[in-house]
This record gives structure tokens, sequence and C-alpha cells, in this order.
């Protein structure tokens, strides 16, 4: 399994507060060592990696992960706590989803 | 043809300029376990539209146990006038009863919302969504400037899609405007909550929702007391030279 972690820098050169957080749980966690690369997604330019995997995907979302396995589709998280969950097999609770969900997707409350 | 097998990205891009009859007959056609999502607000006009094409249509309504008593009747209004059975969606009590007894009934004034709709609405909506591929949604660009710009009018459900379960979300409505909706709605005699005739543009629950006055934007009328947040997720990926 190969994981590659998209981190964004925004228009104004500043990093992605979320980025950085999730970087800050992963620390925490002690999981950053399971991401085997982290590529930047600079929106300053289109042609960065980070940029080039989110056309790719069709990603509009930071930080999102591409999870490649042998034989199988490669598959894209952008819900942080959904990728700790399945792809490194770590407990995470449903109201921690949630709240990533609703932050993410400022519309899901309308409904 | 299944879920696995549809490109959502082609897909999109070939049905971007469809009525939204044509794009409820491509869901409905292409996907077995698929639901209509219905607020008991305008995206009834999903409903009359989707029952012309399959009149056994499945349609889920999140039931809060906080909504306006004309939303309830409503939803009944149309079970009955389109003879079908819309599955309410309740909270977890567990969870609920915990929130409730810690937080009390009104905590989202001094603390937002997020908790409250969290427990009341998406985590409802998120099992209903993991036993379906593809749902359908009454949104459109035209209602919120800042966060619905981007619709289309389908796209693969990044928040509910799992790794080994891709769930695709159809917004049919996507480039239609509210008077497109409401000449619709008029034209053919499609039932309406009353709310609506009180002022209400947007409905949700009963304490976070209330009536705009004209020239208002219909989200004024929601979660008013709040302000809004600053929004830095998203990648502009449309810049991107081809």
């Amino acid at each position: 399994m190969h994981i590659t972690m998209v981190k964004k820098i925004m228009k104004d050169g500043s990093p992605c507060r979320k980025c950085a957080n999730v970087i800050n749980q992963l620390e925490g966690s002690n999981l950053l060592d399971r991401i085997d690369q982290i590529v930047i997604a600079d929106e300053r330019d289109p042609n960065s990696a980070g940029m080039i995997l989110a056309k790719e995907h069709n990603v509009d979302l930071a930080p999102f992960f591409v999870v490649e396995e042998d034989g199988q589709a490669t598959k894209i998280y952008t819900v942080y706590f959904k990728f700790v969950k399945e792809v490194l097999a770590e407990g995470v609770s449903e109201q921690q989803e949630v709240k990533e969900i609703m932050e993410q997707n400022p519309d899901i409350d309308y409904l | 043809m299944t879920a696995v097998t549809f490109d959502v990205v082609k897909l999109a891009a070939e049905y971007n300029d469809k009525t939204p009859s044509e794009i409820l007959a491509l869901a409905i056609e292409h996907f077995e376990d698929l639901s209509i999502s219905f607020s008991g607000a305008e995206d009834v006009v999903l409903i009359d539209m989707a029952v012309q094409i399959k009149a056994d249509i499945e349609v889920f309504s999140l039931d809060t146990g906080r909504l306006h008593p004309e939303t309830y009747q409503f939803i009944e209004q149309v079970n009955n006038h389109y003879n079908i059975k819309i599955d309410l969606l309740s909270p977890d009590p567990k969870q609920l009863e915990k929130f409730v007894h810690g937080k009390g009934l009104f905590s989202f004034y001094q603390d937002g919302h997020q908790e409250c709709c969290g427990i009341r609405k998406v985590m409802p909506l998120r099992r209903v969504l993991s036993s379906l591929d593809a749902w359908i949604t009454g949104q459109r660009q035209d209602q919120s400037p800042d966060t619905r710009q981007g619709i289309p009018v389908l796209q693969k459900d990044n928040a509910f899609s799992s790794g080994d379960h891709m769930l695709v979300k159809f917004n049919p409505l996507a480039h239609w405007t509210s008077q497109q909706v409401w000449h619709y709605i008029r034209e053919n005699d499609v039932p309406f909550n009353e709310l609506h005739a009180k002022g209400f543009a947007s409905i949700g629950c009963e304490p976070c929702t209330r009536a705009i006055l004209p020239n208002q934007h219909e989200r004024e009328g929601r979660w008013w007391w709040e302000e809004a947040t600053k929004k830095e997720c998203g990648l502009h990926i449309n810049n991107i030279k081809k």
C-alpha cells in the first residue's frame, strides 16, 4: 500500500489551517510515519504535484489522501477520520467523522 | 448498469445542460438503490417529476423532531397526493437523549447549530446513505452564492462514499433558480408547504428558521444569529491549465 497526503498552500502563500491540523493529529496519534509521501497543492501553481493530483482525481477539498494498492483501484479520501478508520484501521467516533463532514460541507445541514 | 461502471465525470459534463427530468431519468435508470432527499419545502418538485418516471420512487426525509407543524402536515399531504410513503428518519434516541440532557433544547443559540444538526440530521443521513448507491437532492446553485455556486448536476459524494462503496449524488435542480422552481409549482399545481405563504423561503427546524423580508436572501432565514465562517478547504481546481 502506498499513501500520499496532499496538503494545500493557499493563494496568499499561507498554509491551509485544516491541513496543519490534520498533520498535527497524525503526529499526535503516531500515525504520520504511515504516510508514504506528502505533496503540496499550491493554489498559486496549477502545475504543482498536489494540484495535478487534485485534478486527476476530481477532488476539490484539501487535505486529501490517495491510497494505492497493487491490483486495486486507487482510493481517494477527503474525510480525514474516514481515512483513519478505513485505511489506518484506527478507532474513530461517529461524532468526529460527522463534525468533519459538516465542516467540509457547510450546506449539508440545509437538508 | 451499476455504480461501478457509472462514469460520474463524463456524465456530469454530458448532463450539465439537460433538464431536471432528464437528470432524474438518468438516476432512476441507472440505480436501483436510489432515494430522493425531501426537506419538506420546494424540493417537492423533484417528487412531482420523479413519480412521472417511476411511480414508487423512494423518498426520505430527516425528521429532526423540531420541524414546524406545517412541515409535518405537508409531508403527509405529499404522501397522499403522490401515493408514496416518505421514509421519515429519526435521530438515534440515545445520542439525542444524551445531548438534550447535557445541553438542553436550545444550546444552538449559544454555541452554534452544528452539534444539534449533527445528531438530528447528519447522523441519520449518514445511516440511510450507507444503504444507497445514489441519492437525489434539491440543492440549487442560487441558494448560496458562497457555497453552492459550483454544484454540478451529478457528482461522486465524497462525504459519504467509503473506500469500497461509491455513492453518487444527483442535483437535478442545480441550475434552476428559485423563480423557475416556483413557476413549475404553479404551472403544475404542485402542493407546497404553507410556510412559504407566510414568508419562509428556506425551511428547516422551527427554532432555526424564520420568515424573511422582500429582497432578503433565503439563507438569511436560517441560523441568523451566527456569523458566516471562513471556509478555506476548497481547492480551486478550475484554475488548473489543461
